[in-house]
């Protein structure tokens, strides 16, 4: 049981620092990508680390209404992710297995954008409350798409055990055997909205630049800006992980090191995928944004529909 | 009908008012009118003869015939007729009746002929300041003669802050500028906002004035302005200056030699090529669409190194004097030239094929940022947003200059009214621009590039013409004088009368809408705030600490008159 144990808390410290470790290094790749798809050559694959070490170094300034909240909104980003990453498979065994299961997994993901909320509160800017009301849209449209993802894996699996869940469950069938249909039809609602998880283009609305000036974000600088900016990046990582650890399972269980490896070169097309489409689209708007969520959510309704039937 | 028919219709109706009639051209009528009269005259022409309004003009002539002059100007596109109406207004009662009622197009103009000249214009429906700073002394008139070019008011009230209308009900206020990132140049957009969606505004902008204007007619020479001229704008700089030059050799009278018209032309469109790819980026950079803001200034950098090689600059090209050019096109430049237009539209093609596919595009840009036809009249709208509603109107075809009346060329107009429209339109007119300088570089002969002035310029002659920018037509007023300088010389650049169609454009839209629909304008601030005299000592050099900021903020939004200046 201690051996079971200490073996977790490895896992833990295995997930939360991987990610940290290697989550602006994705950035720098995405960013050089993206370079190059813009003509350009880009900044060095290491320059997220170089801006996040700047942001550290600078003078903390309180700032917005609320300068407490302020700075417990950017804990709380950083903090919920990390915990996320401890319930999200990273080819070894999830690190809470056993204490955690779908629902909570579900909480700290609203809870994620919860501190975003937080964040434009605290500023309380009338850019920022554009942000947040945005942020709060978005949020209300998403979420039940990634609850029903995982309750049809659930229903499928017969558990909301997290083993379960990232070990192919959501195609399993039935009784009724046969094609996993609503498993195929989530697949195809969570990548069509999985820029929007991450806000990445054309989903980037909460905190679009060029708009409302990075919206909840904009009282933020120093380090309090870098604890979001890291959020922001193992955000992508984390989430990245979940998707195909929910869809793409196969290969894990291979021999170590090969299942973790061909589990982390799946995360890294997979990021490199976000980051082309993110390239090569325009922002859309908020009315648009939301009609688009309302028809993944009439598709996802009718997967959840077929699941129960056991399809 | 032509301006003869005109003419005839106007005395047939106006007999009794007009005092005076000048014809200096068959494409330039000047019509002094009793100042009783110029409202219907305004009116008839406006309305009843369809014509289009360009600009108001103020002019202190005390010095000179003891009046002020107050000019309304309009264009007629399909006849190629320009058309002045001239009052003379008392300097003892400077009073003149308002059109903004008939006009609203003539809105700001008359208001900064109020600001400026101190003309009170009677019965205007929107009477605020406009171009003046906050502080600035009421009563002190920058264009006045009696006004030195670098008096500093002493009784400039730093404390004094501007009285913004009242927000509609129901609506917050969301300050747009004077600093945000889709403003490339500072203005202030006072947003009236319900939820998203934005419900009206008011602008105050300005707030870059150089003095362009007065120091031009008070200490700068005919051939130095050119150069100044140029400095108008960083983008549309040779538009500004080939306006100017031409608006004197109107004036004057003064023919210029073949090859120097064709050399303004080249560089003319050049400008236009590059401002139009700079444009495409931006708007793609506002919708956030980044990578063909980055392919789009990647293709217009070539554009300007052929700039820099042929005028020694990127930008900025001191192109113009007064009757020829500076620089010539060597038969190398020609054979580069040629080969940088021919990279540009293969590179092109392909950005114009993927950008009307894309569909994602288009959801943003259709629908979005309306100026119809009616909004194109009653506004005065030019350029790319008029062409966008279907308003075919282009100085370049409707008043021909430089060489343009040698060269074919396809005006582009489109149906939507929207800023799809107007990128439709701005991404073909570069394939029209890039045939026009072809067919220059295939016309153009050997030969002078600059006439002979061996006698001074004649005194009090007026000049005005039309040059159509990237960003519509500018239109430049000149009163030659003495000294080697212009008496009076106005700038009415495409975006002075675009920006006023901007509320209309934004209203009952989303604020996402509101960027790209200020954008699809093109907005040129540094071209519409041309005018006025930077006052140093007004410069804020109080820190506000953030309470203080907040207390102001809150205070105004409760309806305070707030003490920030």
């Amino acid at each position: 049981m201690s051996r079971q144990l200490l073996l977790q808390v490895f896992v833990g410290f295995y997930n939360v620092l991987l990610v940290l470790l290697i989550a602006p290094l994705a950035q720098g790749v995405a960013r050089r990508v993206t370079a190059r798809i813009q003509s350009r050559v880009g900044p060095p694959l290491l320059q997220p680390y170089y801006d996040l070490f700047k942001l550290l170094g600078k003078e903390d300034l309180a700032s917005g209404v609320s300068p407490a909240l302020q700075r417990f909104a950017a804990y709380l980003a950083l903090t919920t992710v990390l915990v996320i990453a401890c319930l999200a498979p990273m080819g070894m065994a999830i690190p809470l297995q056993g204490y955690a299961d779908a629902v909570l997994l579900i909480y700290l993901l609203t809870l994620s954008g919860i501190s975003l909320l937080l964040a434009g509160l605290a500023a309380g800017s009338s850019y920022s409350l554009l942000g947040i009301s945005r942020e709060m849209m978005t949020m209300l449209t998403l979420e039940p798409l990634f609850a029903i993802t995982l309750v049809i894996a659930g229903l499928h699996g017969q558990s909301f055990d997290l083993a379960t869940l990232f070990s192919g469950a959501i195609y399993q069938t039935g009784q009724m055997s046969g094609w996993p249909l609503s498993g195929y039809l989530m697949l195809g609602v969570m990548l069509l909205s999985f820029q929007a998880f991450v806000g990445r283009a054309p989903f980037d609305i909460t905190e679009a630049e060029t708009e409302i000036m990075e919206g909840p974000l904009i009282e933020y600088s120093g380090p309090k800006l870098a604890l979001f900016k890291y959020a922001q990046m193992v955000k992508l990582v984390v989430f990245a992980a979940l998707f195909i650890g929910l869809f793409a399972p196969w290969g894990s269980a291979w021999l170590f090191p090969f299942g973790l490896l061909f589990f982390w070169f799946k995360v890294a097309l997979f990021i490199a995928l976000v980051t082309l489409i993110a390239a090569t689209h325009a922002r859309i708007r908020m009315d648009q944004a939301i009609r688009y969520f309302g028809k993944l959510a009439l598709v996802s309704c009718a997967a959840l529909a077929l699941a129960v039937v056991g399809m | 009908m032509n301006s003869h028919t005109y003419l005839n219709r106007i005395k047939e109706k106006f007999a009794a008012g007009v005092l005076r009639i000048d014809m200096p051209g068959a494409d330039r009528l000047l019509l002094h009118i009793q100042p009783a009269q110029m409202r219907l005259l305004c009116q008839f022409i406006f309305r009843d003869l369809d014509a289009r309004y360009v600009v108001s003009i103020g002019v202190d002539d005390r010095p000179f015939s003891g009046d002020f002059l107050v000019l309304h100007n309009f264009a007629f596109d399909r006849e190629r007729l320009l058309v002045s109406v001239i009052v003379n207004v008392s300097a003892s009662a400077p009073r003149v009746e308002s059109i903004s009622d008939i006009i609203p197009a003539a809105n700001w103009g008359e208001r900064e002929i109020m600001d400026m000249l101190g003309v009170e214009v009677t019965g205007h429906p929107y009477p605020k300041r406009l171009v003046l700073p906050d502080g600035w002394p009421d009563g002190l008139h920058p264009l006045r003669k009696d006004m030195d070019w670098n008096h500093v008011p002493k009784d400039f009230d730093v404390e004094r802050s501007f009285h913004f209308d009242e927000p509609p009900p129901g609506c917050t206020v969301i300050p747009f500028g004077p600093f945000h990132p889709t403003l490339d140049e500072p203005a202030h957009f006072r947003l009236y906002v319900e939820g998203e969606m934005v419900r009206g505004c008011e602008y105050r902008g300005f707030m870059a004035h150089r003095g362009i204007e007065k120091l031009a007619e008070s200490v700068m020479g005919y051939n130095d302005i050119p150069m100044l001229a140029e400095r108008i704008c960083g983008i549309c700089g040779c538009v500004h200056s080939v306006a100017y030059v031409q608006a004197v050799e109107a004036a004057a009278k003064i023919t210029v030699p073949p090859r120097a018209e064709y050399m303004r032309t080249i560089m003319l469109e050049i400008e236009r090529l590059h401002s139009h790819l700079l444009w495409v980026g931006l708007a793609c950079h506002i919708v956030g669409f980044d990578t063909l803001f980055m392919q789009a200034f990647r293709i217009r950098e070539p554009m300007m190194w052929i700039s820099e090689k042929i005028t020694g600059n990127r930008k900025t090209y001191a192109l113009c004097q007064i009757g020829g050019v500076r620089w010539d096109i060597t038969a190398e430049l020609k054979n580069e030239l040629r080969a940088v237009l021919r990279k540009l539209e293969d590179e092109w093609l392909d950005v114009v094929e993927a950008v009307f596919k894309d569909k994602n595009l288009q959801q943003r840009t259709r629908d979005v940022g309306v100026a119809d036809v009616h909004a194109c009249k009653e506004m005065g709208l030019l350029g790319p947003v008029a062409r966008a509603a279907g308003v075919d109107i282009d100085a370049r075809r409707d008043f021909p200059y430089a060489a343009y009346d040698r060269v074919e060329f396809q005006v582009i107009t489109h149906s939507t009214a929207d800023v799809w429209g107007r990128v439709v339109v701005r991404a073909k007119e570069v394939f029209e621009s890039i045939a026009i300088i072809r067919q220059c570089l295939d016309f153009m002969e050997p030969g002078p590039l600059q006439s002979e002035i061996d006698t001074e310029l004649p005194v009090s002659r007026m000049g005005f013409t039309s040059v159509e920018a990237p960003r519509g037509e500018s239109h430049h007023f000149v009163i030659t004088g003495e000294n080697n300088r212009p008496r009076r010389w106005r700038v009415r650049a495409p975006t002075y009368q675009n920006l006023q169609g901007v509320p209309a454009m934004i209203k009952d839209q989303t604020l996402s809408d509101m960027t790209i629909s200020l954008g699809g304008i093109d907005p040129c601030f540094s071209c519409t705030d041309r005018l006025e005299i930077i006052d140093i000592k007004s410069g804020q050099v109080r820190t506000w600490t953030q309470d203080e900021l907040l207390a102001e903020i809150r205070q105004r939004e409760r309806g305070g008159a707030g003490s920030l200046p």
